[in-house]
């Protein structure tokens, strides 16, 4: 047809992204049967559906034990001192630790081929049957139960609550892909609405403004020309005084499925040294097949299957994984929603350290949009925002001025709401944010009862609990020390100035947790 | 608990290909359609469905499913006005049927859209088809620096190609393969076809037949590859075989530049009553898009009535509508073979020196200045680039297609 070389002709996905079972959802973690197995639950985009795998995909879940290590008690406060931090920190991932992994790939849409590479007793590889709970024998003769398949969601949040708050346009109005700058528009990030910030506030003419229907579809508006400023000085009040909340408590994610592995293993299984290393680090990766590879095809060396006891030499691995390419990665939640601004160059992983000064300057953006907030609604924030009325649109270009407004954001340890999370009431010291998210690994301590942030348990709201970073952990309310999940408490709700009157995020997940293995709940008919 | 042997069965492979890829591209639409039956105003669906249909329009290549993209461009422009993402899908499609003026006046109904990445490819295509090559070098190399993204290596391979060094383009296009996944297998094969291309052009089949047949392999049942199937073995000798397939393809899409291609092959084969019904097909539905506005068939015109149909003066006509619009070694070399039939050699060798004076490697063009130099009588130069054609591909005079 064209006398010329025309890409585009193939090249059709610029307008539309598919669902991709590339798409990592979360990462949970937390210690079981006594502190003796630690259970990783890796859950993404449930594609082409719930309980069927892509064979196009590698997932990874990577893993390492080592010691606790505590900043110590009169550590300077100082940005040196925060970056010394993010250097050691990356000389130790880089360096010293050895990760072990397991890598799952489909052979089949309904099976799955485990690999454990680099645990202390040796390679091997099972392979299983997906949506079937089943118990793998390892070389040291100990047991790990695994699950590949459909389950639902487990992730309980109130998305287009954090959309708003963050002022992210393309939940709410159609934004061309070729638009970068219509993303997080330069509107202050807030929890409380913004007088006039028509762009965002809520509409009570269209109340489904922005959330996802049971169609798959969003409402959404045409953007307005620019500029997408707000010029306003106050947060928005109802006639009765009340601020209106940007979230409203719902579950985005109420009835909606994932894909999910979940491995529950022995921590001595890990490691040789349980004693000493208690703290278990994990991260998940998902890879897709490179097209080049999809025709060669990928025949499964037969040793795997004729001997799966067998190592597999370290050389044979990397060239599996040459053939892929690394797409998502999962450690902490909201690391990279938060922090990263969903940008795929900063799919690093573990390995996030350079992103050390720019999560110093994100946090400052957000303590300047979340902090005022706080304030306003009559509670003392960690970030320090010169007793500002109104939130504040604000970046930063050089790291030395955001630090100290956030010095103690960083700094502060995160309160835990009573003693559960300590059973063994052991001198464990409580996690600070910049220990959290550098690096960017779910960070399961053994001696805990795992819940954020000291793994991840499944009931743990952590879009409440990140917000609860902008708490100032001194203050007190009612009498008690603020803590990681002081904003889901609704008696803080019902007593403050707004309207609604709802934690931002839901309390628990739209379905009932197992008491046992795979724990994530049984998946939603699908009809699609 | 349950458990299973630990019995790894071998992975079978998963290849989808067109068939597969249309339906989905089908079901997509179908359900677009449902949605804007509930809500007709919203634009997101109506742009979902515009690219959608322009994805369906693109694998079958089919006139009828390129108007409807057309068609939901401009209903949706009129109604929404000039979104970035409704101009740049038209400026695509007018760029896919040579409408440069056009691809201009879209990209700047958005004033922001010629300076985004994707305003800036289609500015540095426009820049090759306007002979301005140098200018379109240097965009897409400024376009790879900034995002190495699979297309733009393609377009600078396809550069290097045509302006470069081979084996040079041969490797962008296989690092474009490197960026591409097991979801982009169309893209694959189409890159593939591309290099096969390339080793037809410099007369090495077997490569060529190694890489058409990977892009089969990668992208099973599509019609494109089959086209070049059909092609090789024409030049292989292999006319049957070529004809039949030729026919398979037709029938799937009929397309007239492969119908005139098979006319050609009857010509070629001493079957000139069973060339002319064929040639037929072709003219009609050339002349069918020109009465409608179309002009991406120029380039077809010029070439049917100096291969097909010897009429030198209808092919000047349609050469000169074609070199108005893009001035480039292609409708230039085109131009000077068209007067060279038509008038003589005197204004031909004019327009075969600005072909060759772009600096394209192209045994095409080089045997057409030979023949243009050898009827101006110019023997020495004749005689160059007889030799550089057939340096370039010794095996040029054997059958192929006007792409």
């Amino acid at each position: 047809m064209a006398d010329h070389n025309d890409p585009n002709a193939v090249n059709h996905i610029f307008s539309d992204i598919d669902y991709s079972p590339a798409d990592l959802y979360d990462l949970f973690g937390w210690p079981t049967a006594e502190s003796k197995n630690v259970v990783f639950a890796l859950t993404f985009a449930s594609a082409p559906a719930a309980g069927v795998l892509d064979s196009d995909l590698l997932y990874r879940l990577l893993m390492t034990s080592h010691p606790r290590v505590g900043w110590p008690e009169a550590g300077e406060i100082s940005l040196e001192s925060v970056l010394s931090y993010f250097d050691a920190v990356k000389d130790k991932y880089i360096g010293e630790l050895k990760t072990a992994e397991v890598r799952v790939t489909a052979q089949t849409p309904s099976s799955a081929l485990i690999k454990f590479i680099g645990f202390p007793c040796g390679n091997f590889s099972i392979g299983v049957e997906v949506d079937k709970v089943v118990a793998i024998p390892t070389p040291d003769g100990q047991t790990i139960k695994a699950f590949v398949g459909g389950r639902d969601d487990a992730f309980f949040n109130d998305l287009t609550g954090f959309f708003r708050s963050i002022n992210y346009a393309p939940q709410f109005y159609h934004v061309p892909h070729t638009m970068t700058e219509a993303r997080e528009l330069q509107i202050p990030k807030t929890l409380l609405e913004l007088e006039g910030n028509d762009l965002f506030n809520y509409r009570p003419d269209m109340p489904e403004w922005g959330i996802s229907q049971p169609d798959g579809t969003v409402p959404k508006l045409d953007l307005p020309p620019g500029p997408w400023k707000w010029n306003g000085d106050r947060f928005k009040k109802d006639t009765d005084g009340n601020f209106r909340f940007v979230y409203d408590g719902r579950d985005c994610r109420a009835g909606q499925n994932c894909n999910a592995i979940i491995l529950e293993m022995p921590h001595s299984f890990i490691t040789a040294a349980t004693s000493e290393n208690r703290l278990v680090n994990a991260w998940g990766e998902s890879w897709v097949l490179k097209a080049a590879h999809k025709v060669e095809g990928i025949p499964d060396d037969p040793s795997w299957l004729e001997h799966p006891w067998k190592a597999v030499r370290e050389k044979e691995l990397d060239e599996e994984l040459r053939k892929y390419k690394l797409v998502d990665t999962d450690g902490q939640p909201f690391a990279d929603a938060a922090l990263s601004e969903r940008e795929d160059d900063r799919q690093l992983g573990a390995n996030n350290f350079w992103l050390g000064p720019h999560f110093i300057k994100r946090l400052a953006h957000l303590g300047w949009g979340f902090g005022p907030s706080i304030s306003a609604l009559g509670l003392k924030t960690s970030f320090d925002h010169n007793d500002s009325p109104v939130s504040v649109y604000k970046t930063y270009d050089l790291v030395a001025t955001a630090f100290p407004r956030v010095a103690k954001t960083l700094f502060q340890r995160l309160n835990m709401p009573d003693s559960s999370w300590n059973p063994k009431g052991l001198p464990i010291p409580l996690r600070r944010p910049f220990e959290i998210f550098i690096p960017n690994v779910c960070a399961v301590d053994m001696d805990t009862n795992g819940t954020w942030p000291f793994g991840r348990r499944l009931e743990d709201q952590v879009a409440t609990r990140f917000l609860a970073m902008f708490l100032d952990m001194e203050a007190e309310w009612n009498g008690k020390k603020y803590h990681v999940d002081l904003l889901g408490d609704q008696a803080l709700w019902d007593g403050a100035p707004i309207v609604p009157k709802t934690p931002p995020n839901p309390l628990k997940n739209d379905k009932e947790f197992l008491d046992q293995f795979p724990y994530l709940a049984e998946p939603w008919p699908e009809n699609w | 608990m349950s458990e299973m042997a630990s019995k790894a069965t071998l992975r079978a492979p998963q290849l989808y290909g067109y068939s597969e890829e249309l339906a989905r591209a089908e079901a997509d639409i179908a359900r677009l359609e449902s949605q804007l039956r509930i809500r007709p105003d919203d634009l997101e669906i109506r742009v979902r469905m515009a690219y959608r249909l322009f994805h369906r329009a693109s694998l079958t290549g089919k006139m009828d499913d390129f108007d409807a993209v057309e068609a939901a461009a401009k209903e949706a422009l009129e109604q929404f006005g000039p979104k970035e993402d409704l101009c740049l899908l038209k400026a695509n499609l007018d760029f896919r049927f040579h409408r440069l003026a056009e691809v201009r006046r879209d990209l700047e109904m958005a004033p922001l859209l010629p300076g985004r990445f994707e305003g800036r490819i289609l500015l540095a295509d426009l820049d090759y088809q306007e002979g301005r090559y140098e200018a379109a070098r240097l965009g897409y190399e400024h376009l790879i620096e900034e995002n190495p993204t699979w297309d733009n290596q393609a377009r600078l391979a396809h550069w290097k190609s045509k302006l470069g060094d081979v084996a040079e383009a041969d490797k962008l296009y296989e690092e474009a393969e490197d960026e591409l996944t097991a979801k982009q297998m169309r893209s694959f094969a189409w890159l593939e076809l591309e290099r096969g291309v390339l080793a037809f052009q410099h007369g090495c089949y077997e490569r060529a037949w190694k890489h058409y047949r990977l892009a089969d392999e990668a992208y099973p049942g599509y019609w494109h590859t089959d086209e070049h199937f059909a092609e090789l073995l024409a030049a292989e000798g292999r006319f049957d075989e070529a004809k039949a397939l030729f026919k398979t393809v037709i029938a799937r899409t009929p397309k007239p530049e492969l119908q005139q291609a098979l006319g050609e092959l009857y010509l070629l084969t001493g079957r000139p009553e069973e060339a002319q019904a064929w040639f037929d097909c072709a003219l009609a539905t050339y002349l069918e898009s020109v009465r409608r506005g179309g002009v991406h068939y120029f380039h077809h015109l010029a070439d049917f009535y100096m291969d097909a149909r010897i009429e030198p003066a209808e092919a000047v006509q349609w050469a000169s509508r074609d070199i108005e619009m893009r001035s480039n070694f292609s409708t230039q070399a085109a131009m000077a073979w068209a007067l060279c039939l038509n008038d003589g050699p005197i204004r031909a060798v004019e327009h075969i020196s600005l072909a060759l004076h772009s600096g394209v490697q192209d045994a095409g063009i080089f045997s057409t200045a030979a023949r243009i130099f050898e009827a101006a009588g110019q023997p020495g130069k004749s005689q160059f680039y007889a030799q550089k054609a057939s340096q370039i591909n010794p095996t040029y005079s054997n059958f192929h297609m006007h792409h």
